[in-house]
């Protein structure tokens, strides 16, 4: 179990379309500690999810430092990007983004077969992972024979299972009902707490919200305010 | 690290109907290659054991085949006189004076299904002449008894050829003739030709001079010198090694081999073009997949070789299917008309493991070919654009 913080520092991340620059991230700064769940909200547009690529990897500020746990990832190559998303980012999606074609736990292994690992090794940590979940007796089942609720526990299992030191979730309840989105959420806080992950979230969702440790909101590319929330204490990171 | 197998073999029945068409297209071009190759390869064996280096083979100048050459017996008298020609046993010349003739008789097929049939008049000569002529079954003719051999291959192809079988020669047919034995050359042209006594062919077709004269030498190197003599000015006809004629001969195959690659050429573009179709669809209906990949961990690399693999997958596998279609024709003895004899030349349809790894090679490049542009373009979906567009 390991954790990283997460450092911003006057980020800056201009588009263009047809000639024109459209600011989306106006020299914003934000400290994320690790251990830390942080929820970021915001109107559309405002940046939040420009925000969770930049600190994936995805994608490069136009200006400013983003470092995770001891990467500074403005210095490093598309490829080795790639390689460090790998082992140290766990990718969370509104649309959970299965392979159809693969079952529960095909999908949760894609990400271990960019390890060198047996596969004794990789059945075990599936396993694991799907426990962790609560999906252990839905391993065989393709994604089209699960729920909606389900489907986002295979793809957080899909997340978890190289142990990364950071996850990032985009809006995970946005498609699910109000019960499967506590559900989901519960899981969420379960990895922070039992496993120490740090835990960046977009939501547009005020009660999904209310499960991370502080709130920051985001307005225009910068970071309008952030609310601690004191039924949810920081933990210590370790 | 690549992704796995089973996840390109089932992304192919994802995509059934485009699939199914690459699939169609691929195993058609490898069944028409191995049937083109194993025909070409087939005729090429039959012709190429014909022949042999020291034998000379004289024709009349013009002659393209023993069919359209007539050597009047004054011309034949000059021949002998030719250096180097060998002797046999008795002390005679190694030449061989042969009438060349076609009858058309029924195909073992059906009694309406006609085709003409090579018919050879020798004399004892040509035996030491064609040393390569065995006898499998039965015995040789009797010179002055209306007795015929048959090839092996013309046996298998045509009616009541076996030992004991009677067919009509001549040229109104109307002598008959008793089959009393049966040879073979090793898969040679002669293997698809009727044998009978020189004279009584003569005869029955009314045909009283050779087609053609072959003369054996002593030694191959001699044969230069032969055939400088024969188509000299004493002489004045034409003459070739036995090799070289059949070699001719199998220009015609040749020409056919060579329209036929430019079709199979024209093919592969098109199963390209194919694979390509199929493969862009594939790519464009999983830009959510392929960016999600990406974002996990996956290489530019890794997802280009696996959209490589998925097209390999699909061309192989057609290929498969396209040999086994091709394998049905394997081994059966077909019917070629050279255009140069008018006759029927017997030659085996058979898939070698050089032809099937051909047709491995040509699936497995259109597979490539097809699929490298797809895949260029998977790996190089925007990752953030396509997962919004979710």
């Amino acid at each position: 179990m390991s954790a990283a913080d997460i450092v911003a520092t006057s980020v800056r991340k201009v588009y263009h379309k047809d000639r024109i620059e459209i600011p989306v991230l106006d020299g914003l700064s934000l400290k994320i500690d690790a251990g830390e769940f942080v929820v970021l909200m915001g109107p559309s547009g405002s940046g939040k999810s420009t925000l969770l690529h930049l600190i994936g990897g995805l994608d490069s500020p136009t200006s400013g430092s983003i470092r995770v746990g001891e990467y500074n990832l403005e210095r490093m190559t598309e490829r080795e990007l790639t390689a460090w998303r790998s082992r140290h980012v766990g990718f969370i999606f509104q649309m959970y983004h299965l392979v159809p074609v693969l079952t529960a736990a095909q999908n949760v292994e894609l990400p271990l077969l960019l390890f060198k690992m047996s596969s004794a090794e990789r059945r075990e940590r599936v396993a694991t992972a799907l426990k962790v979940v609560g999906l252990a007796d839905r391993t065989d089942h393709r994604p089209n024979q699960l729920s909606g609720g389900q489907e986002q526990r295979v793809a957080i299992a899909r997340a978890i299972v190289t142990d990364p030191d950071v996850i990032l979730a985009d809006e995970p309840t946005g498609d699910l009902d109000a019960k499967t989105s506590e559900e989901i959420l519960a899981l969420l806080n379960l990895l922070n707490s039992e496993f120490n992950k740090t835990i960046l979230m977009v939501t547009h969702d005020p009660r999904a919200a209310s499960h991370g440790q502080r709130v920051v909101h985001l307005e225009k590319g910068v970071l309008e305010r952030e609310e601690r929330n004191p039924a949810r204490p920081a933990m210590a990171a370790s | 690290m690549a992704l796995p197998l089973y996840y390109n073999w089932r992304n192919l029945f994802v995509r059934k109907l485009s699939t199914s068409l690459t699939f169609a297209v691929v195993a058609t071009l490898v069944l028409v290659l191995c049937v083109l190759l194993s025909f070409a390869a087939g005729i090429r064996a039959s012709l190429a054991v014909s022949g042999w280096p020291q034998n000379v083979l004289v024709l009349k100048p013009g002659a393209t085949a023993e069919s359209t050459s007539i050597i009047t017996p004054d011309e034949k008298g000059r021949v002998v006189q030719a250096p180097g020609i060998a002797h046999g046993a008795d002390g005679k010349m190694l030449i061989s004076e042969e009438l060349c003739t076609q009858t058309s008789i029924p195909r073992r097929a059906g009694e309406h299904n006609m085709a003409n049939v090579a018919v050879r008049g020798v004399d004892a000569t040509a035996f030491g002449v064609h040393p390569e002529v065995k006898i499998i079954e039965g015995r040789r003719f009797e010179p002055g008894q209306l007795e015929v051999i048959v090839g092996k291959a013309a046996r298998d192809r045509f009616d009541n050829l076996g030992i004991g079988g009677e067919v009509r020669l001549g040229r109104q047919g109307n002598r008959l003739y008793k089959v009393v034995g049966v040879f073979e050359t090793g898969g040679g042209a002669f293997d698809s030709e009727i044998w009978g006594g020189r004279t009584q062919i003569s005869d029955s077709f009314n045909r009283h001079f050779i087609s053609s004269a072959v003369l054996r030498l002593d030694d191959a190197a001699e044969a230069a010198a032969a055939i400088s003599y024969l188509n000299g000015p004493f002489v004045a006809l034409e003459s070739k090694r036995e090799t070289e004629y059949y070699e001719d001969l199998s220009k015609t195959t040749r020409d056919i081999v060579a329209l036929t690659t430019v079709l199979i050429a024209i093919m592969s573009i098109g199963a390209a073009f194919a694979v390509a179709n199929t493969m862009y669809a594939a790519v464009d209906g999983r830009r959510r997949e392929i960016a999600m990949l990406r974002t996990i961990g996956f290489g530019r690399g890794a997802i280009i070789l696996s959209f490589v693999t998925e097209s390999l997958l699909v061309c192989m596998t057609a290929c498969l299917f396209g040999l086994a279609g091709a394998m049905f024709f394997s081994g059966t003895r077909q019917d070629f008309l050279s255009n140069s004899t008018w006759t029927v030349l017997a030659y085996e349809l058979k898939i070698t493991p050089t032809i099937a790894l051909g047709s491995l090679g040509l699936a497995c490049l259109v597979g490539v070919i097809g699929a490298i542009a797809p895949a260029l373009r998977a790996s190089r979906v925007h990752v953030i654009e396509a997962l919004r567009k979710a």
